[in-house]
C-alpha cells in the first residue's frame, strides 16, 4: 500500500470514527434497551413485604440545608431524612405528620399544633416543640434571608406551649396557612443546628453515606415515630445528570425508580415489560407571555389575536403527546378542582378573526416578534408549533433558544418582551397571583397591572369562606381570559416509572415530595 | 515542480481551464473512493440547489395526525414528533448547511490565503506576531473556541459564519505560509522583485499560483470540517435556531424522543456523515490529481 492510500485510509477511518462518535453521542440513551428482568413471581407479592432496597435515580444534589434546597432531588433527599409538621398527599389534601392534630381559633389567626411524643432525631435527641419553633423562626428570619421569608412574613409569633404543643399567631387571615407550613423548605430541624452536613433529621431514613455527585445511601430509621414505617430496609439515591441515562439504568435494573420523565420517555416505557409507569396531574405549566406595559402587548387585542390563532388541541397532541391537561390561559388549572372554572368560554380558534383583530390593533401587515425560549423541557418544540400556528394569523415569530442560565440569569427573563417561562406546581393557586400577576409582584414577568384583578386576588388570598374564595378565583380566570397577558397552553403531568417489583408508590405532583415510607420492593 | 506548474499556468502554455477541469474530473473518477466522494458531493450540491422544488412538504409544516410516523411511501424518512416530514427537512436543510459551511470556508480561505501570503513573504516581526497569535487560537480545540465565540456573539446564522471564519482562517494561513516560505526565494519571485513589481503583484500574481494545489486540498478539507462544525453547533443548540431544518439541530431534537421515532434521528445524522465523508474522499482525490499534475 503506498503512502497516499495509507493516509487516505487512516483519514477516512478517523472521520468515520468521528461521525460515529457524533452519532453515538447523539443517540445518548438510545443504545438498545437491555430487557429488564422479569418480575419475581407474577402473582401476589411475597408475604415478607418489609425489607428490600429501593434505588432511586435523580439529579445530583447540591444543597443539604433544608432552608436552602430547591431542586426536586434535594427535596426528595430532605423528605426522606427530615419530617414536615404537616404533609400534603397525592390528592393535594393536608395530612398530619409530626403534628398529630391541630385547632384553629375562630378568628382564623391562631393555630395550635399537637406534636407526636415519639419522634426523635437520628442522634437520639427527642423532637420537641422548641425544635419546631427554631425551624420556623429560622425560615422567617429576614437577617438569614432564606427564600421563605416572604412566605412567612404573615406570622407574628411562634410559641412553644409545653414540650409537645406549638402555637402560631398570624397577622391576617390566610386560608392556605397549612399549605404554607408544608412548604418544601419547612422540614423540622434540631434546635440550634446551623451545619446540616450530618443529616440529623427525625425522618424515616438515616443517611449512612453521602458521596457528592455519586449517591446517598440510607437505612430505615429504627426509631421512627410511626410504627411499621418505613417498610423499606434501604433507600439509595443514585445521581444521574441525564434522565435518559437514568431511564437506561431502569431498563437494565440498576435503579428501581426514575422521576421527571418526558412525554416521549413515558410513552416508550409504557410499552415495555417489567416497567410500571405513573402519571400524576400537576399545576406546572409553561407561560407564553407578551409584556403588557409596552407595544405591541399594551393593546390586549394582540394577545387575544394570538389566543384565537393557536390550536390548543394540536399543541397538546404534538408537544405533550396528549399527556397532562389543556390550559385556559390562567395559572389556575384543573388540579385546583373547586377553584378551577371550565365554563368560562375561551376565544374560539379562528385564524381569519385573529388576522382581523391584529389588523384592528394596528398591524394589518403582520407583526414581527422574537420569542425567547429557555432550552428546557419541551419548550423549543412548543415554540416551533406556536411559530407555525401564529404565522397563519400574520405573526412572524423568530425563535431564540437560550440556555436556561442565560434566559433566567440576571433576571433577564423579567425584561424579555415575548418569552416562554416555566412555572412549577404549587398546592394552591394564590402563589401565582401574589408573585406573578398582581401589580408590581416580584416575578410579574408580563408587567400586568389590573386593579380589578388585584382586588379579586386580595379576596381569594384572605377570605376564610371557601365559597367567596372560589368566586374570586372564578372572577380572576374571567379577567385573565378576557384581558390577561399570558397564554397557558397546557399543564404538565408528573411522570415517573419503576420496575415491576416496586409497590405502593404514590407519585406526587412535586416529585421530591413523594413519600417513600409506604413503598416496598419485592425481592 | 510546483513552481513549474505555476509558471506554465501563468504563461498560458497549458490546456485551457475547461480542459483542465475536465481532465481533473476524469482523474477523480479514476479511483472508486474519490469517485464516490465526488458523486456524493455533487448529489448534495444538486439537492441544495433544487431542494425547494422537490421537497414534498414545507420544513415547518406540521401534520398533527402524522406525528412520529415510521417511513412510508408518503413520508419517505418518516415524520418527527411535531408531524413534520423528515425527508423534506433533510432535503431543505442541505441548502442551509452547505451554504453556511461553504460561505464560511470561502471567507476563511480568502482571509487565510491573504494573511498567509503576506505573513510568509514579509517575514520578520509581522510574521512572528501573526503566527504566535494564530498559534494561540489553534491551541484551543475548535469546538471550545466556537462555543466561546457563540457565547459572546449569541446564537444566529451570522455568528456561526463568524465562528467558521475565526476557527479556520489560522489553519489556512499556516498552510499557505508554508508554501510561500519555500517559493519566495525562487528565481521567478526574485526576478519579479528586481523588475520592481508591486507587493500585491508579487504576492497574488507570482506566488499565489504556487499555493493553489495545496490550497485546493486544504479548502475542500476545511469545507468538510465546516459541515461537521455547523452540525455540531446545531446539535449543541448554540448554532442555527429552531425551527430551521438544520441537520445537527434535527439530531438534537430527535434525541429526546428517539425511542419513539428513531428515523427522525438517523436520517439527518446519516446525511451529516455522508456529506462529511463524501467531501473528504473528494478532497483526497483532489490531492492525488494535483500531485499527479505536479
Amino acid at each position: 500500500m503506498n503512502r497516499l492510500s495509507t493516509r487516505l485510509v487512516v483519514r477516512t477511518l478517523g472521520l468515520s470514527l468521528l461521525t460515529a462518535a457524533f452519532l453515538l453521542s447523539a443517540c445518548g440513551g438510545a443504545a438498545s434497551p437491555v430487557p429488564s428482568q422479569p418480575p419475581a413471581g407474577t402473582g401476589a407479592p411475597a408475604a415478607s413485604m418489609s425489607g428490600g432496597t429501593l434505588n432511586v435515580a435523580v439529579k445530583a444534589i447540591v444543597n443539604v440545608d433544608p432552608a436552602q434546597i430547591s431542586a426536586d432531588s434535594e427535596i426528595l433527599v430532605a423528605n426522606a431524612v427530615y419530617d414536615y409538621l404537616v404533609d400534603v398527599d397525592a390528592n393535594n389534601k393536608i395530612q398530619p405528620r409530626l403534628a398529630t392534630d391541630w385547632t384553629v381559633s375562630d378568628d382564623g389567626l391562631t393555630y395550635t399544633f399537637n406534636l407526636t411524643h415519639d419522634a426523635s432525631f437520628h442522634d437520639g435527641t427527642p423532637l420537641t416543640a422548641k425544635d419546631v419553633v427554631y425551624t420556623f423562626n429560622r425560615l422567617r428570619d429576614p437577617d438569614l434571608g432564606f427564600a421563605t421569608v416572604d412566605l412567612y412574613s404573615n406570622i407574628s409569633d411562634i410559641q412553644a406551649d409545653g414540650d409537645y404543643s406549638v402555637v402560631f399567631t398570624l397577622k391576617t387571615t390566610n386560608p392556605f396557612f397549612l399549605f404554607d407550613l408544608s412548604d418544601n423548605h419547612a422540614l423540622v430541624v434540631k434546635d440550634g443546628t446551623t451545619d446540616f452536613t450530618d443529616f440529623n433529621g427525625s425522618g424515616p431514613f438515616t443517611v449512612v453515606s453521602y458521596t457528592p455527585e455519586d449517591r446517598i445511601e440510607m437505612d430505615a430509621s429504627s426509631g421512627y415515630f410511626q410504627s411499621g414505617s418505613p417498610k423499606l430496609a434501604h433507600l439509595n439515591i443514585v445521581f444521574f445528570q441525564d434522565t435518559s441515562a437514568a431511564v437506561d439504568a431502569l431498563r437494565s435494573g440498576d435503579v428501581d425508580a426514575v422521576f421527571g420523565l418526558s412525554a416521549p420517555q413515558y410513552k416508550s416505557l409504557q410499552a415495555e415489560a417489567g416497567v410500571q409507569t405513573y402519571l400524576t396531574s400537576t399545576n406546572a405549566f409553561p407561560v407564553v407571555r407578551l409584556r403588557a406595559d409596552q407595544p405591541p402587548g399594551d393593546d390586549p387585542r394582540v394577545i387575544k389575536a394570538m389566543r384565537m390563532a393557536i390550536d390548543r388541541q394540536a399543541i397538546f397532541d404534538l408537544v405533550q403527546q396528549g399527556l397532562g391537561a389543556i390550559g385556559r390561559d390562567t395559572p389556575i388549572g384543573p388540579m385546583y378542582q373547586d377553584f378551577y372554572a371550565e365554563d368560562i368560554p375561551l376565544p374560539q380558534h379562528d385564524v381569519a378573526g385573529a388576522k382581523k383583530l391584529l389588523a384592528d390593533a394596528g398591524y394589518p401587515n403582520g407583526l414581527d416578534l422574537t420569542l425567547r425560549v429557555p432550552d428546557a423541557q419541551n419548550f423549543p418544540d412548543l415554540a416551533a408549533v406556536l411559530k407555525s400556528q401564529l404565522a397563519e394569523a400574520g405573526f412572524n415569530v423568530e425563535i431564540s433558544v437560550e440556555p436556561e442560565n442565560v434566559y433566567y440569569g440576571n433576571n433577564g427573563w423579567l425584561e424579555a418582551p415575548f418569552g416562554i417561562t416555566g412555572w412549577g406546581s404549587r398546592p394552591y393557586p394564590q402563589f401565582y397571583m401574589d408573585v406573578m400577576l398582581t401589580c408590581g409582584a416580584k416575578w410579574n414577568e408580563s408587567h400586568f397591572c389590573d386593579q380589578e384583578f388585584d382586588r379579586q386576588a386580595e379576596i381569594a388570598g384572605t377570605s376564610l369562606d371557601p365559597a367567596a374564595q372560589a368566586a374570586a378565583y372564578h372572577e380572576i380566570q374571567k379577567i385573565l381570559i378576557e384581558r390577561g397577558p399570558i397564554i397557558v397552553p397546557f399543564f404538565f403531568p408528573q411522570l415517573a416509572a419503576t420496575t415491576d417489583q416496586v409497590q405502593d408508590f404514590n407519585l406526587k405532583p412535586f416529585f421530591g415530595r413523594t413519600d417513600f415510607r409506604t413503598v416496598t420492593v419485592s425481592q | 515542480m510546483l513552481e513549474d506548474v505555476a509558471a506554465s499556468a501563468s504563461t498560458g502554455a497549458f490546456p485551457t481551464q475547461g480542459q483542465r477541469l475536465w481532465r481533473a474530473l476524469r482523474q477523480l473518477y479514476a479511483q472508486s473512493p474519490s469517485a464516490f466522494g465526488t458523486t456524493v458531493f455533487m448529489l448534495f450540491l444538486l439537492i441544495a440547489l433544487l431542494g425547494p422544488w422537490f421537497a414534498p412538504y414545507g420544513s415547518n409544516q406540521q401534520i398533527v395526525a402524522d406525528a412520529r410516523q415510521a417511513p412510508t411511501a408518503v413520508h419517505w424518512f418518516g415524520t418527527d414528533n411535531l408531524g413534520r416530514d423528515v425527508f423534506s427537512r433533510v432535503v431543505l436543510g442541505a441548502r442551509d448547511i452547505l451554504s453556511l459551511a461553504g460561505l464560511g470556508t470561502l471567507v476563511a480561505v480568502a482571509l487565510g490565503t491573504s494573511l498567509g501570503l503576506i505573513s510568509g513573504y514579509l517575514g520578520r516581526f509581522f510574521d512572528e506576531a501573526l503566527m504566535r497569535f494564530f498559534d494561540s487560537l489553534l491551541a484551543m480545540p475548535a469546538l471550545l473556541l466556537a462555543l466561546l465565540l457563540l457565547g459572546t456573539l449569541g446564537p444566529s446564522r451570522n455568528s456561526v459564519l463568524m465562528v467558521i471564519v475565526v476557527v479556520y482562517t489560522p489553519i489556512v494561513a499556516r498552510v499557505v505560509r508554508s508554501v510561500v516560505l519555500t517559493v519566495k526565494s525562487k528565481a521567478f519571485v526574485e526576478a519579479a522583485r528586481v523588475q520592481g513589481e508591486s507587493l500585491a503583484a508579487i504576492l497574488f500574481r507570482e506566488i499565489l499560483p504556487s499555493t493553489l494545489p495545496a490550497l485546493a486540498v486544504e479548502a475542500s478539507l476545511r469545507f468538510s470540517y465546516a459541515i461537521f462544525l455547523v452540525a455540531s453547533l446545531g446539535f449543541l443548540g448554540v448554532g442555527v435556531q429552531p425551527p430551521s431544518p438544520d441537520w445537527g439541530l434535527m439530531v438534537k431534537e430527535a434525541r429526546s424522543y428517539v425511542d419513539q421515532a428513531p428515523w427522525a434521528l438517523y436520517f439527518p445524522a446519516g446525511a451529516i456523515a455522508l456529506a462529511v465523508i463524501g467531501v473528504n474522499l473528494m478532497s483526497d482525490g483532489l490531492k492525488r490529481v494535483l500531485q499527479a499534475e505536479g
